[in-house]
């Protein structure tokens, strides 16, 4: 086992050195001259040749990639993920600050998935093919068809514009949350459910069920003990996935609604081409990302130990 | 059951094909007096800000979003078979590498890793197809490695490999017709991942630019006129809908087919 958790360890390293590189080198290679990008937003007109070498010196674009990575990479191993290069704020406090938007709405997010896709997907199992089963999966399909920005201006245009119930732009109270929420919950509870019916189905076929039942064990406990838990794994195994898509949900719902979170300091960092916030959000998302999903690839051999040891 | 798919093709290459040519109006053409103006007999869908027929657009916003959809799920099929097989049958080295960068690849949420790759490269049409392909090959890889190792222990493949048959034709007699099912099914979720994003970069800017007609884009023109002409901002994401929601189902029709055959991995 501790083989196991070692290989599954290294490599987790091996893929996050991976993704180090590859957002230095695609920030690298960006077309157009970031000196000047950030002189232009720093002094305005004063931009002579000597104010964009001066600057090509103080933020270390004259390095050679290699000498630059080790010079960027060192630091980001301790958290500090340097200063912007248009406003020279330390980055990670700018971070902190939309990370205290972005973290609570991605939650709660979640709870409206799971509280919406649980039930749904309940009730479609009662009886599989009738008329609330498909029903259920056919919502869901379309809900996954919708995307996450149309969702939200819909909303907003109905409960924002015409009804005027909720406020649409904005994060000052916690009714601005609502929108977006909904907007993203709707979208998890569109994915998930599907995949909860069908663990469900799955769970209901496990072959030792009818001796359980024999034993006079109630339906109630059968669901709990037996249905329950092994209905969990496909859900757990898809986490990874659902949290990609509650990210890039995140981006663009946060865009629409205006609120001030990663996926606003994203967008905004790339538009002023302010490449140590945009490598922020970069390395960040990938760090949580192949930290999720190590922990998903743990839980899964706890909770189920037939699957095996190593597949690349 | 290959059917379905090919049924959905031909209907959405008609439909971006001939769409625009029933479009009554050019896409492009401003018209300031008859701007912003409600669905009537003479726009059937009303009329954008620059008085440009709606209609018009969102049919010739088909062959955009369709086309590049297309245009994007191929390129990565093509480099995420090609990198699969290589791990597969490339020996140890080989293999460790691929699925280490294959890895790599995935620890970036898709949409997030291609805003980020369009953005920094200066929004057009070149970009947007480079970001999206570069950041969907990777489910295509998994499938293709996984595929790839198991055809090459069945006994034909031996067989054949031990007739001397070259390594192309190998290729193509044994491991394609083992491929193409689950692949097709991997490029449907794919194709509608394409459209969807393409739509997305082009609602936050980052695409095919105006005056260009792409669903995304007209999007982000209508929601600054949400009050005036909410109905405006309806109709390129039902066209986004619409699509997804055909290719999504014969995706699944196609998964349920191949369950059934028992050759789906």
């Amino acid at each position: 086992m501790i083989k196991v958790f070692g290989g599954l360890l290294l490599r987790a390293t091996v893929v996050l050195f991976g993704t180090a590189i590859l957002t230095f080198a695609l920030l690298w290679h960006a077309p157009g001259d970031p000196a000047q990008a950030i002189a232009m937003a720093r002094f305005d007109a004063l931009l002579t040749e000597d104010v964009i070498a001066q600057v090509r010196e103080e933020v270390g674009l004259n390095m050679t990639f290699w000498q630059a990575f080790w010079a960027w990479l060192g630091p980001l191993l301790q958290l500090d993920f340097g200063n912007s290069s248009v406003t020279g704020r330390p980055v990670w406090a700018d971070l902190q600050a939309a990370i205290s938007y972005t973290f609570p709405l991605a939650l709660v997010a979640l709870g409206i998935g799971l509280a919406i896709s649980i039930p749904l997907a309940q009730l479609a199992t009662k009886r599989p093919g009738g008329w609330l089963d498909r029903f259920a999966v056919g919502v869901a399909s379309l809900g996954n068809a919708i995307p996450a920005y149309w969702l939200g201006l819909i909303l907003i245009l109905i409960f924002a514009v015409q009804l005027a119930w909720l406020p649409a732009l904005g994060a000052s109270t916690p009714a601005h949350a609502v929108l977006p929420a909904l907007t993203l919950g709707l979208g998890v509870a569109a994915s998930l459910t599907r995949i909860i019916r069908s663990g469900i189905l799955e769970a209901r076929g496990q072959s030792f069920l009818p001796a359980v039942r024999r034993r006079g064990v109630s339906e109630r406990a059968v669901g709990r003990d037996h249905i329950a838990p092994h209905a969990a794994v496909p859900v757990i195994t898809v986490f990874g996935l659902e949290l990609a898509f509650l990210l890039e949900g995140l981006v663009l719902v946060e865009v629409i609604f205006g609120r001030p979170g990663l996926g606003t300091f994203l967008v905004s960092a790339i538009l002023a081409r302010d490449f140590p916030q945009v490598q922020a959000v970069v390395v960040l998302t990938a760090l949580i990302f192949v930290i999720v999903n190590l922990l998903i690839d743990l839980i899964y051999r706890v909770i189920d130990p037939r699957i095996g040891g190593h597949d690349a | 059951m290959m059917r379905s798919v090919v049924i959905l093709v031909v209907g959405f290459v008609l439909f971006a094909g001939f769409g625009p040519l029933l479009a009554p109006y050019d896409p492009t053409a401003i018209d300031i007096p008859n701007r912003l103006s409600p669905p009537s007999a003479q726009f059937l869908l009303g009329t954008d800000a620059l008085g440009r027929d709606i209609l018009s657009r969102l049919l010739h916003g088909a062959r955009w979003s369709l086309g590049l959809a297309f245009l994007i799920s191929v390129i990565s099929l093509i480099i995420g078979t090609a990198i699969g097989l290589l791990a597969a049958l490339g020996g140890k080295t080989a293999d460790w590498l691929a699925m280490r960068t294959t890895d790599t690849f995935l620890a970036f949420p898709e949409l997030v890793a291609a805003l980020v790759i369009a953005g920094l490269m200066g929004a057009s049409t070149w970009s947007l197809i480079f970001a999206l392909s570069v950041t969907g090959w990777m489910r295509y890889a998994r499938v293709a490695r996984g595929i790839g190792l198991s055809v090459q222990s069945r006994g034909y493949v031996v067989q054949a490999r031990l007739a001397g048959l070259p390594g192309w034709s190998v290729a193509r007699w044994h491991y394609l017709p083992s491929l193409i099912p689950s692949l097709t099914v991997v490029w449907t979720g794919m194709f509608a991942r394409a459209i969807l994003g393409i739509s997305a970069l082009g609602f936050l800017g980052f695409g095919i630019q105006p005056p260009n007609p792409e669903w995304g884009a007209m999007l982000l023109d209508a929601r600054v006129h949400m009050r005036s002409t909410p109905l405006q901002m309806v109709w390129p994401g039902l066209a986004v809908v619409f699509c997804v929601l055909a290719i999504n189902l014969t995706g699944d029709a196609l998964r349920d087919a191949l369950a059934k055959d028992g050759t789906h991995e």
